[in-house]
């Protein structure tokens, strides 16, 4: 059995312990959000937060996640309570087809957690690790820099989610 | 959507026609609302897919519920072109409804969905906004006047007085919800004529509104395929050929079968499947099966980097050396000019195989039971996959059902239905419900490619320099023969026994090759520039690869053909390369129009920083136009995009925000391609597998863009696909000005 903290709430599992990270949180634990993009730790559709570092979790072995504290895009923010990164996003209309946003906004939630006011070639090294063949990267620069804009204002939160009910999740069709 | 009833202000309302409402009942219609559809279409009495228990009605786009939710079922693909947002924008404005306010659902599968171009129900050819802006503006405006007339009847008002305001009925200042009516209104004869807003009037069109999709794809909660789950769906794992197009021949399954949670392994017409509990599991179990292939024999000789005038290169070499050219395009008598020329100009230029690779792999849930197949997909083509799956399910096609998803990119791929095809035979085979994944390495390797292609010019100049013979011959696999293939399995009736149609199935690439040329083969080879003789050829040169609609078509590999040698005439001539093209653009006014917007927003060779030039192509392509200019700089043989200025006239723009993001999105993913992009094969085997070694362009090699959109009031055309053409040139052209090298093969490459 391999333990950790998933969106705030300690969660326990049984699989093998080579078991990637991403298919446990997918599969077994439901969380679509996270999202299969090449399986080699390449395009980054896969990063959750692993102790606050933007982590490729599809070749993350569940034997590395033991005690460790895991956040999803789930975890940072919902529909009903966007993180201030998630409204810059959506005041950008940065998503194009969407498939790569999770784990965009997990980098760059990442990046704003260390660094409160990014440079463009600060958040072009934070966010090159991420993959995004619709092209959003103007939109996600201009939604990184809002959102530390916002922050800097104290009119925000990088995380609104302290606590993360699974059953809570509504997906939209 | 606001729900809240106003019921503050007496209403005499008249009764309800119990006759019509008696009728609406026999046809099931049991919550009451206005249901509409398009007036034009037919009325089969089909259940919508994804309707709402209470509300169900055919040729519904459009319903408003009595408890005032409005929804739009969504007739085409998301994808990302942002059409989720751009088909209800058009809706909510001739509905007087804030869009935000209305409730989108990817609808399933309905004659009303039918792409009215295509007499399918298929997403494609940039043309959504193009062909839904009239039909969805009729559609939406004649159900604001029922509801008036309702609100009118009801109250005992003069329609005159029955104002609307963002999906309130406005009287005496007081404010009722659209839903109030609509009970009534369905039992008026819907309207055919409500007369249309004037632009000026236009409250969301035009506007910078944000992505109706935004919240859900920045939180997680938005759908795609992959995440379609429930109580006992297994997940599954092809293993195909290494040589497309190859069959089984036989296999062992014997290590394979006690993997963890493995439940079934199944032959399927294309490969061996693994079923098992996860998916990660069933891709872990697939190594360990041995299977002996049939080679398809055409393919397995073909090698990219060989040689040999039939391999490699030289097979489309020698296709634009023989005689067996067929011609598409005559003007004039170019043979004649040619002798007369003052200057002749030959080039030859080379696209490779490109791959899709959207992030999103190919996947698709199939469930079967009861000689009824279910299936949950994000596709361009639901029809076609509809079709295919009842074949290889072995189930009537009126006894399938689509659920629609967004999709994670589309690109062309998802209007193929391979995947689905796949999904539906291990369905059958395994008795089980399962969510076929492709992993990223069978995306790469198993795709519908955009085709090789090869392009010489022959192009002669008269005394005054300008251009008097334009002569094109293109080589390379043509996309209809494929698609005929793809889809023959799903077309072919049902009572004819499967031999006869696997046998048409072969013979329609035979057929149909050896008799008519596919347009998209030669588009945006010929058609831009004034020339008084044009000729453009073509000739099938085929390795055997399937191909397939790649973003744009044959323009993704015309824009660059023919913006190269617009340069290089141009280079010649030592004519500036805008003011040659404009000399060329007398009868083509748009293109010339976006080029010169384009050159003077990005100060077209006027104080470059040092060391930086620029590059410029335009392309028209889906009836659109785009002009581009890259400013690049060349350092030790390193190649650096700064800045692409892009201008495009499309016509009114419904949402200049997604304007603005599909140019951006063009021109990345066409830097992707000019830059890297190549497929290639040994032995007929595809040598790339991942972005290790078929790489898409990052945040930090994404130049800085800057796009103008014409202002227009001429009905919107498409935005799709016409962003990416002219990038790779406009690159091309700005390194023969920073190196005077003149590039003609993608992926441009300083080095060769």
């Amino acid at each position: 059995m391999i333990s950790f903290e998933l969106n705030g709430k300690t969660t326990e599992v049984t699989v093998a312990p080579d078991t990637a990270l991403l298919w446990v949180v997918r599969d077994h634990l439901k969380l679509k959000g996270s999202k299969f993009g090449c399986g080699m730790g390449l395009c980054g559709a896969c990063s959750m937060l692993i102790d606050g570092e933007s982590t490729r979790t599809c070749v993350l072995p569940m034997a590395a996640i033991q005690g460790r504290k895991v956040t999803t895009i789930e975890g940072i923010g919902t529909p009903d309570m966007l993180s201030t990164l998630q409204s810059a996003w959506v005041e950008a209309s940065v998503a194009q087809c969407g498939y790569c946003q999770s784990g965009q906004l997990v980098s760059a939630t990442a990046l704003l957690r260390k660094n409160s006011n990014p440079s463009d070639n600060e958040i072009d090294e934070a966010m090159s690790g991420n993959i995004c063949r619709c092209g959003t990267y103007p939109n996600i620069k201009k939604a990184i820099k809002q959102a530390a804009k916002d922050l800097g204002e104290d009119s925000g939160q990088l995380q609104m989610v302290a606590y993360f009910d699974p059953n809570s999740i509504q997906q939209e069709a | 959507m606001t729900t809240s009833r106003s019921s503050d202000i007496a209403l005499e309302r008249k009764g309800v026609n119990t006759t019509r409402r008696n009728f609406l009942k026999n046809m099931s219609l049991v919550g009451g609302g206005l249901v509409v559809g398009l007036p034009v279409t037919g009325c089969a009495n089909v259940l919508l897919p994804n309707a709402h228990e209470s509300v169900l009605q055919p040729n519904a786009l459009l319903q408003i519920t009595s408890d005032n939710v409005v929804n739009f079922y969504l007739p085409r693909s998301e994808m990302g072109q942002g059409i989720y947002t751009g088909l209800t924008t058009i809706v909510g404005e001739e509905l007087d409804l804030d869009p935000q306010q209305i409730n989108v659902i990817n609808a399933g599968l309905h004659e009303d969905y039918k792409n009215t171009e295509f007499k399918l129900q298929v997403t494609g050819g940039s043309n959504s906004i193009r062909t839904h802006f009239l039909p969805l503006r009729h559609l939406a405006a004649n159900a604001r006047l029922v509801i008036r007339q309702a609100a009118a009847q009801q109250l005992n008002l003069n329609l005159a007085d029955i104002q609307t305001d963002n999906g309130k009925i406005m009287i005496k200042g007081k404010a009722l919800d659209y839903g109030e009516f609509a009970d009534y209104a369905n039992t008026l004869p819907f309207p055919e004529d409500a007369p249309l807003k004037d632009k000026h009037e236009f409250k969301y069109i035009g506007k910078d509104n944000r992505r109706l999709d935004g919240v859900a794809k920045a939180t997680g909660t938005a759908q795609f395929g992959i995440d379609v789950d429930f109580e006992g769906l297994c997940g599954a794992a092809l293993k195909r050929c290494p040589i497309m197009g190859g069959t089984v021949k036989s296999f062992n399954d014997s290590d394979a079968k006690g993997m963890p949670g493995v439940k079934s392994i199944v032959k399927i017409h294309n490969g061996v499947a693994v079923v098992a509990d996860h998916y990660y599991q069933a891709k872990n179990a697939l190594p360990k099966l041995k299977i002996q292939w049939n080679l398809p024999k055409t393919l397995s000789k073909f090698s990219s980097d060989s040689t040999a005038a039939d391999n490699g290169k030289g097979l489309f070499k020698t296709a634009l050396d023989s005689d067996n050219a067929t011609n598409v395009f005559e003007k004039g008598d170019g043979l004649t000019a040619l002798k007369h020329a003052h200057t002749v100009i030959s080039a030859e230029y080379w696209a490779p195989y490109l791959a899709h690779a959207t992030m999103e792999p190919m996947n698709c849930t199939a469930k079967l039971a009861d000689n009824r197949l279910e299936l949950w997909v994000g596709c361009q083509s639901p029809e076609l996959a509809k079709n295919l799956a009842a074949y290889y399910a072995h189930v009537p096609a009126e006894n399938i059902i689509i659920h629609s998803t967004f999709l994670g990119g589309g690109f062309g791929r998802r209007s193929e239905s391979d995947f689905v095809a796949e999904a539906a035979a291990i369905a059958r085979a395994s008795n089980l419900p399962i969510k076929l994944c492709w992993s990223r390495e069978d995306d790469l390797q198993n795709d519908s490619y955009r085709p090789a292609s090869m392009a010489r010019f022959t192009v002669s100049l008269n005394k005054a320099g300008l251009i008097d013979s334009w002569t094109v011959k293109r080589a390379g696999p043509q996309l209809m023969p494929y698609a005929i293939d793809n889809v023959v399995d799903g077309i072919m009736p049902s009572i004819l026994p499967n031999s006869l149609v696997d046998w048409m199935s072969k013979a329609g690439y035979r057929l149909y090759n050896s008799l008519l040329v596919d347009h998209t083969s030669v588009e945006g080879l010929y058609e831009d520039y004034d020339a008084p003789h044009k000729s453009s050829d073509h000739v099938t040169a085929d390795p055997g690869l399937p191909v397939g609609a790649w973003r744009s078509v044959g323009h993704s590999y015309s824009g660059f053909f023919k913006e190269s040698m617009m340069d290089e005439i141009a280079a010649l001539q030592n004519q500036d390369s805008v003011d040659f093209r404009l000399k060329h653009l007398k009868n083509n006014p748009k293109l010339a129009n976006v080029l010169k917007v384009a050159a003077e927003k990005a100060a077209w060779n006027k104080g470059l920083p040092k060391g930086h030039y620029q590059g410029v192509a335009v392309h028209a392509s889906f009836s659109s136009f785009v002009a581009q200019i890259a400013q690049v700089s060349v350092v030790n043989n390193q190649l650096f995009v700064h800045r692409v200025v892009c201008a495009i006239d499309c016509g009114l723009a419904i949402n200049p925000g997604i304007v603005k993001a599909q140019m951006e999105s063009g021109i990345i993913d066409g830097l992707s391609a000019a830059l890297y992009g190549e497929i290639t094969l040994q032995d007929g085997v595809v040598q790339q597998s991942n972005y290790h070694d078929y790489p898409a362009l990052r945040i930090h090699e994404s130049p800085e863009i800057d796009v103008v959109i014409i202002d227009s009031d001429e009905a919107p055309t498409g935005v799709g696909e016409p962003g990416l053409p002219p990038i790779a040139a406009a690159v091309a052209n700005a390194i023969f000005a920073a190196t005077g090298t003149r590039l003609r093969s993608l992926p441009l490459k300083l080095e060769g």
